[in-house]
């Protein structure tokens, strides 16, 4: 097409080109793509070429698009507006119409008039031989705003443009103006959009957004993982409600929680709508996690109404397992101090266990001969641990086994086995019946932790999961061997305890005698408790053994201290005095020798307390020769309701240098009890109220009943008054004449 | 409950003396306790060391002992030696063991202190 058709029909291809700049322009096309259209569109009819310069914010002009009836020559210009970039003050129409805003017309311009605005030799040498003879210069201006400049050209030796020209160009610079405008406009609010979506799809903690119909719009990418989906797609095409359906929502207190009373529910109902702490278990997976859930209305600002609700969940697993944890381990150390007795120490956790980390939980201990014996089994249904026990107590595993509990206590190792397949239960079991009833209990997740003393592992404790979603986890796994280590602990110290009372026992039965000897002419009983729990050998000793012809010498002692050590003090009063009552050595002296024995004991002198009575020959009142070192005074009770410390007080022996022997004399007659007695001293009286004068009004009151029954009342009184704990040992040695009988009169 | 609440031991300067008052309980527990009070205090200057057993609410065997070892490091040093305010089952305790003839016991903390320290020997 000449451009001189063209020219004949301008109005026409005027109004052409608008028409058709307008259809560019609200195309949906980027801005770059939508100028370089609007570019193409003046070439050839308006323009041999076509610029259209932007200036940015800091001024700086750049050229947006081009083009021009030889392509080349439009690269061109782009490569030198890139290298000799107009100065924004120069003189250049296109800055000058850019700072005015005010179209030029440059109807015919000369070589020296190109130079004059050129940027440098270059652009000028372009221009000059490109040909540049006549031109329109337009603001691109919006808003009041220039944006830059829309530049048609013609070279050489077309038509000088006219008013007429300008006039058109000017108003295709203002449309495409608008289009600039709108474009950036766009783009800015797609940035701000773009960079608030980036924030919200990128936050860590899960958002969603739900309309009133309970239909999600909105959840970034925690949200998914959070809620299991690959893609938002997922989440708004499913159908309210459906997403939640995969989940088991539980309140804080395992309660399962209608999604009514989820915080976002709550705010289209107008309600307040509190932060909740709820825990998720994944159906499907049994995986927990534990979430503040908090919602934010989002209110429509025309009509008030909340028309979204932004669900914020927060994933407090880790911190709530933590605390969980704590408070597990704290009751499962009481549970654990509550009880010597390993076996129910052992049941207690188990039924813990089960409360708090699994469906059922079994522990085995190896016992003698390294046989695996099952000390507890529970589980929270009774059917359920029906089974349970059946399964424990007939199939019990060797220690031989290469899996489960036999090899975590052969390795002291913990297992944990996570979705354990049918193949594999079916691996496991030994015969059909076993499968069978492996099956009916279901084992999804296994736990296998040792049973782990100090220096040993006593055995290992079984969690197992089944049916109930319940999952067994690594935390799980954390918490289960601290467990185990403790009930070991536990459990190794419940059996020292046990042994050592028994070796208690047995030690303190060989420091007394078996029985008394045969007294003719006294009847003699004794009487002795150790204190509390028989852990502990206690210090108290009595002994009865002839002195001289008729005579016979009765021993109470004390010695201080508890345990081995006042055993071999123990072992070593009684038997210095009884050899040297062989030999018929003085009472005081008696107690002389085995002072300086005490004393010679490394490495500080053990102490000790005594009462020696010698006491014969038989006769209607027989003589009482009484000796004492520390030891509180025998008593002589009767006749009738009376009794009377005897003797004077001596000086404890093993502690102090010179010692004095507190010798004295007395009768026992008819209807006359001499009762012998510690009472703890030298372990004077915490909480008891067994001083001498309540055994003094005691002895008196019981006097009555025979000897036996006598000592075994003082004896529970003594027992009573201490409230079921006597923290001493008590000894008592009662001696009365053959035939006779006790009659308390009154005074 | 731990060993330093069951036995407190504060001290303080008497006249011409080192005053221990112990609170609490003084048994085989605690026993040690007495003996590192006295071993940090500083007797520089003073002629005896009481022992106010006024806040003793129990004393065993060993316990007596302890108070003994107290007094026989005391008498090393040169210094006197005293227990003072025992309780009624303290003095009994002393009387059967015959422990008062090895103990000066005086009345009140800054009671005037026996001129021939008693020993045990």
């Amino acid at each position: 097409m000449s451009r001189s058709e063209a020219e004949i029909g301008q109005r026409g291809w005027a109004t052409a080109l608008l028409v058709e700049t307008g259809a560019t322009l609200s195309s949906s096309l980027d801005l770059a793509t939508t100028m370089r259209r609007v570019a193409q569109l003046t070439v050839p009819t308006l323009a041999d070429l076509c610029v259209i310069d932007l200036q940015d914010e800091r001024g700086t002009i750049s050229e947006l698009a081009a083009a021009s009836t030889d392509p080349q020559l439009a690269r061109r210009l782009e490569g030198l507006r890139e290298s000799h970039p107009l100065d924004p003050a120069g003189e250049h129409p296109v800055a000058r119409v850019i700072r005015t805003g005010e179209a030029e017309l440059l109807a015919e311009m000369s070589p020296q008039s190109l130079r004059s605005f050129a940027a440098g030799s270059d652009h000028a040498r372009f221009m000059i031989e490109s040909g540049y003879s006549s031109a329109v210069v337009a603001p691109l201006t919006a808003r009041g705003r220039t944006l830059g400049a829309l530049s048609t050209l013609r070279l050489s030796d077309s038509d000088p443009y006219d008013l007429e020209h300008l006039e058109l160009v000017r108003e295709l610079a203002r449309r495409a103006a608008l289009a600039i405008d709108n474009a950036q406009l766009f783009r800015d609010v797609q940035t701000v959009e773009q960079r608030l979506d980036a924030v919200l799809r990128n936050l860590a903690e899960a958002i969603t957004v739900v309309d009133e119909s309970g239909q999600t719009v909105f959840a970034n990418h925690a949200a998914l993982a959070f809620l299991g989906l690959e893609s938002a797609e997922d989440l708004t095409a499913a159908r309210p409600g459906e997403i939640m359906s995969r989940f088991i929502v539980l309140d804080e207190a395992g309660r399962e929680l209608d999604l009514d009373q989820m915080p976002a529910r709550r705010l289209f109902r107008g309600e307040p709508a509190p932060s909740m702490l709820v825990r998720n278990i994944v159906r499907a997976t049994g995986e927990e996690r534990w979430v503040i859930v908090r919602a934010s209305p989002i209110v429509e600002p025309e009509t008030d109404r909340v028309a979204y609700a932004a669900n914020v969940f927060e994933d407090v697993t880790e911190v709530k397992r933590a605390q969980l944890a704590e408070t597990f381990m704290a009751q499962a150390s009481r549970v654990l101090a509550s009880s010597m007795d390993y076996r129910e120490t052992l049941q207690r956790v188990a039924r813990m266990a089960t409360a708090q980390l699994a469906d059922w939980c079994a522990i085995d201990v190896v016992a003698e001969r390294g046989r695996l014996e099952l000390v507890a089994v529970h589980h929270d249904d009774p059917e359920q641990l029906a089974i349970a026990e059946r399964i424990a107590r007939n199939y019990r595993p060797s220690l031989e086994e290469k899996v489960g509990v036999p090899e975590v206590i052969r390795t002291g190792r913990a297992t944990i086995f996570n979705d354990i397949t049918a193949e594999a239960l079916a691996g496991y079991a030994r015969d059909a019946e076993h499968l069978q009833l492996l099956r009916q209990i279901g084992a999804r997740d296994v736990i296998v932790v040792p049973l782990a003393a100090p220096t040993h592992t006593l055995g290992a404790i079984t969690l197992v999961t089944s049916q109930t979603g319940r999952r067994l986890i690594e935390a799980d796994l954390d918490v289960a061997v601290r467990l185990g280590r403790r009930a070991g602990t536990a459990v190794e110290s419940a059996r020292l305890y046990t042994e050592r009372s028994r070796i208690a026992r047995v030690l303190q039965r060989a420091l007394l005698p078996d029985s008394l000897p045969d007294m003719p002419g006294f009847q003699a009983a004794a009487s002795y408790r150790a204190a509390g729990e028989l852990n502990e050998v206690g210090g108290d000793f009595y002994d009865v053994f002839p002195y001289g012809p008729d005579t016979w010498m009765l021993v109470i002692g004390d010695v201080c201290g508890k345990g081995a050590e006042a055993a071999s003090v123990t072992a070593l009063a009684r038997h210095t005095l009884r050899a040297m009552a062989m030999l018929q050595t003085p009472p005081a002296e008696m107690l002389e020798l085995l002072h300086r024995t005490l004393m010679a004991q490394e490495p500080e002198g053990q102490m000790c307390t005594v009462c020696l009575v010698v006491i014969g020959p038989p006769g209607a009142r027989v003589p009482l020769a009484i000796a004492l070192a520390g030891h509180p005074p025998p008593l002589l009770v009767g006749p009738g309701a009376t009794a009377t410390p005897l003797g004077e007080p001596g000086t404890l022996l093993g502690l102090v240098e010179p010692i004095a022997i507190g010798q004295s004399e007395a009768l026992l007659g008819p209807g006359q009890t001499l009762l012998l007695y510690t009472d703890g001293v030298p372990e004077a009286p915490r909480a008891r109220s067994q001083t001498p004068l309540v055994l003094e009004r005691l002895s008196a009151e019981k006097h009555d009943l025979p000897l036996t029954e006598m000592l075994a009342e003082l004896e529970q009184a003594a027992v009573r008054s201490a409230e079921g704990h006597p923290q001493d040992d008590m000894a008592l040695l009662g001696i009365r004449l053959a035939g006779t009988t006790v009659n308390i009169e009154p005074r | 409950m731990s060993v330093e609440e069951q036995l407190q031991i504060v001290a303080s300067n008497g006249s011409d003396r080192l005053i221990l008052a112990l609170e609490g309980e003084l048994d085989l527990a605690s026993a040690r306790l007495l003996a590192n009070a006295l071993a940090s205090v500083d007797l520089d200057g003073a002629r005896a060391v009481v022992l106010d057993l006024g806040g003793l609410r129990f004393l065993d065997s060993t316990g007596l002992r302890e108070i003994f070892k107290a007094q026989k490091a005391v008498h090393e040093g040169g210094r006197g030696f005293a227990v003072t305010r025992c309780s009624p089952q303290v003095q009994r305790l002393l009387h059967i063991t015959r422990l008062d003839e090895h103990l000066d016991s005086i009345e009140t903390p800054e009671s005037e202190l026996p001129e021939e320290p008693l020993d045990a020997g």
